[in-house]
């Protein structure tokens, strides 16, 4: 930490690297980062650490061998990709999923998103030094992590998507516990939301801080929580709906500051709605099969589709073409412009806040790079 | 949050004068998907000047190159429908919209734009080794994707304010995706034989 010995006179700027590996998370990435004594002058982001060739890999595999290589290309967020992969291959065949398949593609969904916006919240108790906090909500989570590893086998990738519907079903057992861990984990979230609303270590080091301004916000183009802490009302499953979310209470939360405590207060409350949305499908899930009955012929097409991932929006574009490999798969993840706001939400902060602002986007480095 | 505007298509018609190919289809929920193809790559930034203007976000850049027609295929046609493909001339390239020649070299950008829920997919067709202008400039979120296209793709983007290498090393030869680049060299023969191979070539030199 500086001080002020009147020896260091002269206000000298150093470059000074933070990163590849542990910024805020297991995942490489390489700043290079100009400051001033303690104060964040301006940040240079260098990419590619983790870059692993998947787009080339899925015009080499069959539309159906990449609904099962696109869930692997994030863990956190495993469920999107595969599910937006199918989406755009429906589009394309012109196939109307099963009206039982919607419903458990959003508690699928959903179910994704609290153990996600959980993790992160947790992270950042951690990064603030909160470790007390940090154990507990990744208690809080491991309810999400069990709920995940009864429903679908797995605790990461969900294996849940396919083209056409879904992948497994809700019986009454299943519902049973769904119900059972849902009254765990809600008052849980509660109690989180109540700490991270009041408690003077959080509320000190993460309110002002990494100040994102909503016109900085869509200049970058951010999506998800970090859009939505800056004041863009912007949720695609509102303003796109896919699967059941046009017939679910949807509540998309918006906070005005910009802050980085704004950005954890937004995941807490979609952690909390993610909770309602899958109740919600508990009580109304209609009746009827949960996929199409045969392999479906996917034809030549191009289409797009997009959801909105625990981190934001997530596209997918796809081209086919008369192979049964697709002649063309993009995606663009919700990181992937986030990152770019990291220059304004650094610029400006101190050196100790680092890691904590970088965290506050959610990054996601495997889904950035592919 | 505004969406699409119902007179898109004759007013991204009026800034791109070489012509445009529009379409569009809404589903249920009132979301539309609308494409648009330009018959000169050159008019990508007057079109993106429109749509900045009415507020649209560019979401996704896609660089491919369309494979060309193959030639196995069009023989299953002929034994099919022998009247339909004695119309198709033989031999001339496919050609885009524009006029680019689909010949597998030929690359197509595609600009997807999200207004307000909306999508808008712009394409461009350009010539391997060609050039197009950079939506930087407009839209700081063209910033990655263009200097992931110059990585993959033996393209120049014009008037890119940092056209640096994105994810792939300055070491590695550019575009990428136009070559078959085998297993053991990607991974710089860190498994499989070229590793042994390595270890018994430095042994014997030694």
């Amino acid at each position: 930490m500086s001080s002020s010995h009147e020896t260091v006179a002269t206000p000298e700027t150093f470059t000074i690297p933070v990163g590849p590996l542990h910024v805020a998370l297991e995942e490489p990435m390489y700043f290079k980062i100009d400051v001033s004594g303690e104060t964040v002058n301006a940040v240079d982001i260098n990419a590619g650490h983790v870059h692993r060739g998947i787009e080339y890999l899925t015009t080499k595999r069959t539309i159906f061998q990449n609904v099962i290589l696109t869930e692997r290309i994030c863990s956190l967020c495993s469920n999107s990709h595969p599910e937006s992969f199918a989406m755009a291959a429906e589009t394309i065949a012109g196939l109307e999923v099963p009206e039982r398949a919607l419903y458990l593609r959003v508690i699928a969904g959903e179910v994704k998103r609290l153990a996600s916006n959980l993790f992160n919240v947790a992270i950042l108790a951690h990064l603030v030094g909160y470790e007390t906090l940090f154990m507990h909500v990744m208690e809080v989570r491991e309810i999400a992590q069990d709920i995940k590893e009864s429903v679908f086998g797995n605790r990461m990738d969900l294996g849940a998507m396919c083209i056409g519907g879904v992948r497994y079903d809700v019986d009454d057992e299943i519902a049973t516990l769904l119900t059972r861990e849902l009254d765990r984990i809600e008052p849980e979230v509660d109690r989180i939301i109540d700490t991270y609303r009041t408690n003077g270590s959080i509320l000190g080091r993460t309110r002002g801080v990494g100040v994102l301004k909503r016109e900085d916000a869509l200049a970058c183009g951010v999506v998800g929580p970090v859009a939505r802490a800056s004041g863009i009302d912007y949720d695609v499953r509102m303003v796109a709906p896919y699967a059941a979310y046009d017939r679910l209470p949807m509540t998309v939360h918006t906070l005005v500051d910009g802050d980085v405590w704004s950005r954890a207060m937004i995941r807490l409350a979609e952690a909390k709605t993610a909770i309602e949305l899958i109740r919600a499908c508990l009580r109304d899930l209609p009746g009827g099969p949960t996929h199409l009955d045969d392999r479906p012929d996917i034809p030549r097409g191009e289409a797009i589709a997009k959801v909105e991932a625990p981190r934001g929006e997530l596209v997918y574009y796809l081209k086919t073409n008369d192979n049964p490999e697709p002649e063309r798969v993009k995606w663009r993840v919700p990181t992937f412009m986030n990152w770019d706001a990291l220059k304004y939400m650094l610029t400006g902060a101190k050196i100790a806040d680092i890691a904590i602002i970088v965290n506050s986007i959610d990054p996601c480095v495997s889904c950035t790079e592919r | 949050m505004t969406r699409l505007p119902e007179d898109i298509e004759s007013r991204l018609a009026a800034v791109a004068p070489a012509g445009v190919r529009f379409e569009k289809t809404t589903d249920g929920h009132g979301t539309t998907v609308a494409w648009l193809e330009l018959a000169d790559k050159d008019d990508l930034f007057p079109v993106g000047e429109l749509l900045k203007e009415i507020g649209a976000r560019l979401s996704m850049t896609t660089a491919s190159a369309p494979p060309a027609p193959e030639e196995e295929e069009e023989e299953e046609t002929e034994a099919a429908e022998g009247e339909e493909a004695a119309e198709t001339p033989e031999k001339a390239p496919k050609l885009s919209f524009g006029g680019t020649a689909l010949d597998g070299t030929a690359l197509e950008l595609a600009y997807h734009f999200d207004v307000g829920g909306d999508t808008l997919t712009v394409k461009a067709h350009v010539v391997q080794g060609g050039e197009i202008d950079s939506l930087t400039p407009l839209f700081r979120t063209a910033d990655w994707g263009e200097r992931e296209m110059m990585e993959l793709y033996s393209l120049t983007v014009r008037h890119h304010p940092d056209p640096r290498r994105l994810f792939i090393d300055q070491g590695i030869d550019p575009a990428v995706f136009e070559r078959l680049i085998p297993f053991s060299t990607l991974v710089n023969s860190a498994s499989t034989k070229g590793l042994w191979e390595k270890v018994l070539n430095k042994k014997g030199g030694a």
